[in-house]
């Protein structure tokens, strides 16, 4: 799952040992991604 | 068993068109109405495929104001109820995404206006998508009404029964439509709907033409008021066939 760090805008992975936290920048604040996947939705 | 009806036009163009027709029942009338509202299919999108949306809004969002926008419709028997046209749409912002962005595979579909706006993109935000638009009618949803504003009223009948009283102030007498004078025709915004300003001093009699119905139609630019109209009318008669011969067994 890859997250960004918003402080420092740079791509983070994060595992299961080093908790919330951006490896970089050390900040806690990380922003989940859209998935590149294509979407597909049905017009209501 | 076809019957003959007396239409004329009072005011035409391509999307928008008044006309007079005359020996029909309300109930006729109304269901050609309703016809045109409903029973005409048309092109609409119906399903999109997100490419790419970062823009501030939901991808459902987007889905449903890309469905509201008009697609012309192609000439009748070019394609069935299961057929799709795919159009797509790729604008990266700083910039306004409008309808005539989408570009489609088919001539015959198109966006009927090109200044619809869908989103307004800010600096990095970027919409890319691919959109199926199929045939299907007003009664399943909105999106594919051909025909909007549509509606009649009776043909009005103004007849001069004699001059108002010296003395008398002329009263405002507000009639909306079309008014018959004499045989001519005349729609009432031309005087402004108040008859004090066509007949003044004069006292008039208004009363309805029976079985005399002016239409006023107007179109979403899927198709031309001609074409609406004389597809809502096949409509009807496809239907009534059908029903005759389900009856007859």
């Amino acid at each position: 799952m890859s997250y960004k760090c918003s402080r420092c805008k740079r791509d983070v992975q994060l595992d299961e040992y080093g908790g919330v936290r951006c490896p970089y920048c050390g900040h806690r604040v990380l922003l989940k991604e859209r998935s590149r996947d294509v979407k597909e939705v049905d017009v209501q | 068993m076809s019957e003959e009806y007396d239409v004329e036009f009072v005011e035409r163009e391509e999307r928008e068109a008044r006309f007079l027709v005359r020996g029909i029942s309300p109930g006729f009338a109304n269901g050609i109405r309703r016809a045109m509202v409903a029973d005409v299919p048309t092109m609409a999108i119906d399903t999109v495929r997100f490419i790419e949306n970062s823009s501030v809004m939901f991808d459902e969002q987007l889905a449903l104001r890309l469905g509201l926008v008009p697609l012309t419709t192609p000439p009748e028997g070019e394609f069935g109820e299961d057929d799709t046209v795919t159009l797509s749409i790729d604008v990266e912002g700083p910039a306004t995404a409008y309808s005539g962005d989408l570009v489609s595979e088919d001539d015959l579909v198109q966006p009927a206006d090109e200044n619809v706006p869908i989103i307004e993109l800010k600096e990095d935000q970027r919409l890319e998508a691919e959109a199926d638009a199929v045939l299907d009618r007003g009664k399943d949803h909105a999106k594919h009404q051909g025909g909007v504003a549509i509606g009649y009223r009776h043909l009005q009948r103004v007849e001069v029964v004699g001059d108002l009283p010296e003395f008398e102030e002329q009263e405002s007498r507000i009639v909306r439509g079309v008014i018959e004078d004499d045989g001519e025709l005349v729609p009432t915004s031309e005087f402004d709907h108040d008859l004090s300003n066509r007949y003044p001093g004069k006292e008039v009699e208004v009363e309805d033409v029976p079985n005399a119905f002016v239409f006023h139609v107007e179109t979403d630019g899927s198709l031309d008021v001609e074409e609406l109209v004389t597809r809502a009318a096949d409509s009807i008669e496809s239907r009534a066939t059908e029903l005759e011969e389900a009856v007859q067994l």
